[in-house]
């Protein structure tokens, strides 16, 4: 991938509270790949979900953490007793259906049968497709979340593979106002202003308060240098290119 | 985590969620009806356990047993003891449609429009939003999901109805927009897409639909905005029309 601006260290500041999260997700990651292999790539249901549970469930607890939801999504038919099987837990700080309760880490149930009505057949959503295609860390959104969250979204995903085979993704979800108080500090450190945009341009969060988050940045030619990983074509901006991430810190230029 | 490209299952997450406040036996009641009018609940399908019903309502097992009974006693569920038994949605739509009825007469023509404002100031911002917000890839998959509705019955075609509404809210990136018109849609949903029971307003459901489409892949919320007003003014229109023949058959 090409850059145009170098990442200096202003800009990696932006980077780590993503990076932090990143971090704990191939944690587990690494965890899961040790399941797998111990047992020969054919965990049962059980094993899948107490492992997935002692290891998100600690994290999710953390005081200040920007995870409110996380666990494993397998792939279809990966485990064959439970073909869609979700292995997802929601923190005590998600609000989703905990309307005058709340305050409890617990599991979000889902529908794994394809024949009822409240079934998703999940690979087709944009964080399973997209990091299951390029094979790399994805963040999806900011987007509204009312399945899981019920509130304005990123999810981080990671893609599994044993023996070369996919057998899922693993990842969490974070908030947009949680992720906005995290990165404004780091922005602002940067000269001349700042915006991070994902890879259909959409505002994660940016220095102008006039710039809201989830509208779009609009500017001739922003989408294509943002899909081609290319380099600047665009006025006034210089875009640099996370790897892996599909986000995109554009950088106002000062002009003197 | 899991988006939004079928609000069903988000709306039906809506339906379980926990009440506070009093005559719940009645709000659970309202709810799980409601959901079975909307079509969230199908016919057929298996509602959550006397214990499971009070845990998720967060209310206590005594009254779920009473909002049970309530439902079965209109014809909307039915129990079967057993191995495999519990409370079944009931198939019938007659008795649904009959549901439904009797709540459009229940409902004065006054507080029916006031829904209508609020649905309609609901559903305008979230259309005119989606046209500044949408990328191409939402385009596409709006495009892609109001392809995918069928329009047959009345119950499928209030399914894409209240799909495409909380879709296109999404779209405006505003949680508490869609939050409020999950609430509302709850609420009146089944009311409001009366009109539906006849296929020339399903079809012009899906024209409209069709229209909102358009405006937002053209980027123009004043034209997303004035297709969606239209729409629902219409249905409102209808709806008032039903109420008035329903009262005039048996005052």
């Amino acid at each position: 991938m090409s850059s145009v601006a170098q990442p200096f260290s202003e800009v990696a500041a932006v980077a780590r509270p993503f990076a932090s999260v990143l971090e704990r997700v191939e944690a587990w990651h690494e965890s899961l790949s040790a399941l797998l292999g111990s047992t020969g790539g054919n965990p049962t249901v059980a094993q899948v979900d107490a492992l997935i549970e002692s290891l998100v469930v600690p994290d999710l607890s953390e005081r200040d953490t920007l995870i409110v939801g996380a666990g494993f999504v397998c792939a279809p038919g990966f485990l064959s007793s439970a073909p869609w099987h979700l292995s997802w837990w929601l923190g005590k700080f998600n609000s989703f259906g905990a309307i005058g309760r709340g305050g409890v880490t617990r599991r979000l149930e889902a529908s794994e049968d394809p024949g009822s009505d409240s079934f998703r057949d999940y690979t087709l959503l944009e964080w399973w497709r997209v990091p299951v295609e390029s094979g790399m860390p994805h963040i999806t959104g900011p987007y509204v979340d009312y399945l899981c969250t019920d509130e304005y979204t990123l999810t981080l995903t990671v893609p599994v593979y044993h023996a070369g085979a996919l057998v899922g993704v693993i990842g969490a979800d974070m908030y947009a106002e949680d992720v906005e108080r995290a990165l404004l500090p780091a922005l602002r450190a940067i000269n001349g202003g700042a915006t991070l945009v994902n890879r259909v341009a959409r505002v994660v969060v940016s220095t102008d308060p006039h710039r809201a988050t989830g509208s779009l940045y609009r500017e001739e030619g922003l989408l294509a240098t943002l899909k081609s990983l290319d380099t600047l074509a665009v006025r006034n901006i210089a875009p640099v290119l996370w790897g892996g991430t599909s986000l995109a810190l554009l950088l106002e230029l000062v002009t003197a | 985590m899991p988006q939004s490209t079928r609000a069903r299952s988000a709306a039906r997450a809506a339906v379980f969620a926990p009440l506070d406040g009093a005559g719940r036996a009645e709000v659970v009641e309202r709810r799980l009806s409601d959901a079975i009018l909307l079509g969230l609940l199908a016919p057929g399908e298996r509602l959550p356990s006397e214990a499971d019903l009070s845990r998720q309502f967060n209310v206590a097992t005594v009254t779920a047993r009473e909002a049970l009974e309530s439902l079965r006693g209109r014809g909307l569920v039915q129990t079967r003891r057993g191995r495999g038994g519990g409370s079944f949605v009931r198939s019938k739509s007659d008795a649904h449609l009959e549901v439904i009825e009797e709540r459009v007469r229940g409902i004065s023509r006054v507080e029916l429009r006031d829904l209508g404002v609020h649905f309609a100031a609901l559903a305008a911002m979230s259309a005119e939003l989606a046209a500044e917000r949408a990328s191409g890839d939402d385009v596409e998959g709006l495009e892609r999901l109001v392809a995918s509705f069928a329009r047959d019955t009345d119950g499928a075609a209030r399914r894409a109805e209240n799909t495409f509404r909380l879709e296109v809210a999404a779209l405006s990136q505003s949680a508490r927009l869609v939050r409020e018109l999950l609430r509302l849609q709850a609420e009146f949903g089944p009311v409001l897409w009366l009109n539906l029971r006849d296929q020339r307003y399903r079809d012009r459901s899906a024209e409209r639909q069709a229209a909102v489409v358009t405006a937002i892949a053209a980027a123009d919320p004043a034209a997303a905005r004035r297709a969606t007003l239209e729409h629902i003014d219409e249905a409102v229109e209808c709806l008032v029309d039903a109420k008035a023949e329903l009262e005039a058959r048996s005052p």
